[in-house]
């Protein structure tokens, strides 16, 4: 499957999504959901012996419902939803519409803090599951993250995966010309966690890095360096483009880009 | 009231494994009996409101029933988008407890508003999913904890801190869908809702004793809002009081109002409590209290002045804003 084509074209037919944070994710979706890394059913949402995943960076949330889709957690009825009057799959992924969702997010800075609570419950009760948290690089302004980056390593929690999506660009700026140069890396090292680094685009070095050697008695932290807006020329690397799609001009590039056909974007086509 | 809240957290904690203690370096010295006796279900996420609350959101879609037990202005204003959206939005089963209700911090209010929980209610009773409860005595409060576990979903308890008055019976049990009648009376009704009580009780004692018949309510739940039994309070009153250690908008008055307008009843309604303005001053809670017009000396003449007016001296509205 192509994934950007997918999550272009869903919304395309709703009308508006995060199109360059969800590109930019792509690639990390699909090592946790096809990669082999997450333990899932996928008929059965709630199953107890799941890995727990969190997008903190709800924004992204369109490449998540694509990848669910592709792992079999989600019909294509459901993702051909996306947005639409009726359907469970929002902008931001909201608990209680999307079963696959464990906790609601979109306003930044959340999802670690809930991810806390749920390594510590399950550490409490010794079962084997892994919590999985997606943050955005932007979102580490928040300083809700760092109230959870400290609690996690307070205690101790090496069943709690922090992946960063450090894809450099928040949705006005570079985020080096709004907060300065950063070293996320180092903070969280500072923090107490167990920090690595990889190619947020190459499959293979991220399982590498989420299923290799990591510290006993800490959290875990893989920064995946990324693209924002990866796979439209357009879009990569670009400020400006963080919700919106692209006009008629534009458009064009896309569809060449992404391999759409005419049919195909007609087909989508929603009246208004 | 803290030994209260600790007493009935410990019997919790001692029958139901699921109980959880979450605190924000919030505890005294009462936590550490939890922490010796359930040292795997006591937790201090350090100053850090904002982790205490999400934490305790993971820790409830576990199955866990925390209980998170801070300042109630720390944790009603700066972890408020936190109870929204990761407690109340996925109606997690975590039970929120604000210490220090009004101006009060125990027998002393030397803080000043920073420390003064005087909007929660209004700010609270906004969020959808949550129940509301606002304790007036140590009695109460224990109640209100030991069934909080049994309400489904998220409960948000207010409570003051120490050297409270006792109104209820050792066996007094908490029904959150009724208000309690402290004293009754024919001709008008006061309702009160949380440790402002005792200040409130001493004021219609006083206009009892000048041979005038007035009710006096306490109002613990304020959402689900017990407005048919409101209404019932009100029937054949003259005229209706409310009182309470908060701000007039969006709190107890507020509440009564609404049931009031969308009823259709008909009856003189004045509202005690702060005028859009933060509480001021410092001294002991009943000092702190007086200087902002609401300690029972202050009540007794504004109830007084509230049932001699011939028309109700109705506030210029335009004075909340």
């Amino acid at each position: 499957m192509n994934e950007r084509k997918e999550i272009f074209l869903r919304a395309y037919k709703a009308g508006a999504a995060h199109l360059a944070s969800s590109f930019s994710l792509v690639e990390i979706l699909r090592t946790l959901w096809l990669g082999g890394v997450l333990a899932y059913a996928p008929n059965d949402p709630r199953w107890e012996g799941r890995d727990i995943l969190i997008l903190s960076k709800g924004h992204g949330a369109l490449a998540f419902y694509v990848v669910l889709h592709e792992a079999g957690c989600l019909s294509r009825e459901e993702l051909d939803s996306f947005c639409l009057p009726g359907s469970l799959l929002g902008g931001e992924p909201h608990v209680g519409e999307c079963p696959w969702v464990e906790t609601s997010t979109g306003s930044l800075g959340h999802g670690l803090g809930v991810a806390v609570g749920m390594a510590l419950a399950l550490r409490q009760d010794k079962k084997p599951n892994r919590v999985y948290v997606i943050l955005g690089d932007g979102e580490c302004q928040e300083g809700s993250v760092w109230e959870g980056a400290q609690g996690a390593c307070a205690y101790g929690l090496d069943n709690l995966t922090v992946i960063i999506d450090r894809n450099r660009i928040q949705k006005m700026d570079f985020i080096e010309h709004i907060t300065g140069p950063d070293d996320l890396g180092g903070r969280f090292a500072a923090f107490g966690w167990d920090v690595k680094d990889c190619d947020g685009h190459d499959e293979g070095a991220l399982k590498a890095a989420l299923t290799g050697n990591w510290e006993i008695g800490k959290p875990r932290c893989l920064i995946a360096r990324t693209v924002k807006g990866k796979g439209v020329s357009l879009m990569e690397d670009a400020p400006g483009w963080h919700f919106r799609m692209p006009n008629r001009r534009e458009l064009k590039v896309f569809c060449e880009e992404l391999n759409i056909t005419e049919e195909e974007l007609e087909v989508c086509k929603r009246p208004i | 009231m803290q030994t209260a809240y600790i007493t009935a957290l410990y019997d919790l904690m001692a029958r139901d494994e699921r109980v959880c203690s979450l605190l924000s370096d919030s505890g005294t010295d009462y936590d550490r009996l939890l922490a010796r006796d359930f040292p795997e279900r006591c937790y201090n996420f350090g100053i850090a409101e904002a982790l205490q609350v999400s934490a305790a959101s993971g820790m409830a879609a576990m199955g866990k029933i925390p209980f998170v037990y801070t300042t109630g202005a720390f944790l009603a204003y700066r972890a408020y988008e936190f109870i929204r959206d990761d407690v109340c939005l996925p109606r997690r089963n975590v039970k929120l407890v604000g210490i220090g209700m009004g101006t009060g911090m125990g027998q002393w209010s030397t803080l000043g508003p920073s420390h003064h929980t005087t909007e929660d209610i209004a700010a609270l009773r906004a969020l959808p999913n949550l129940t509301l409860l606002s304790a007036s005595t140590p009695r109460q409060l224990a109640a209100m904890v030991s069934l909080a576990v049994r309400i489904p979903g998220p409960v948000y308890i207010r409570m003051g801190m120490a050297g409270e008055s006792e109104f209820y019976p050792e066996n007094y049990v908490f029904r959150p869908e009724v208000p309690e009648l402290i004293l009754p009376g024919e001709d008008y009704v006061v309702f009160s809702t949380g440790t402002i009580l005792e200040e409130v009780y001493e004021a219609v004692q006083t206009i009892r004793g000048q041979g005038l018949s007035v009710a006096l309510w306490d109002v613990p739940t304020l959402k689900p809002f017990p407005g048919g039994e409101i209404l019932s309070a009100l029937d054949g009153k003259i005229r209706a009081f409310t009182v309470e250690e908060h701000s007039v908008t969006g709190g107890l008055g507020s509440a009564v109002a609404e049931v009031l307008v969308a009823s259709g009843v008909r009856i003189p309604l004045k509202c005690f409590g702060l005028r859009n303005t933060f509480a001021e001053g410092y001294g002991t809670t009943k000092e702190v209290r007086q200087l902002n017009g609401l300690d029972s000396r202050c009540l007794t003449t504004k109830l007084f002045a509230g049932i001699k007016l011939p028309n109700l001296d109705l506030e210029d509205p335009t004075s909340q804003f």
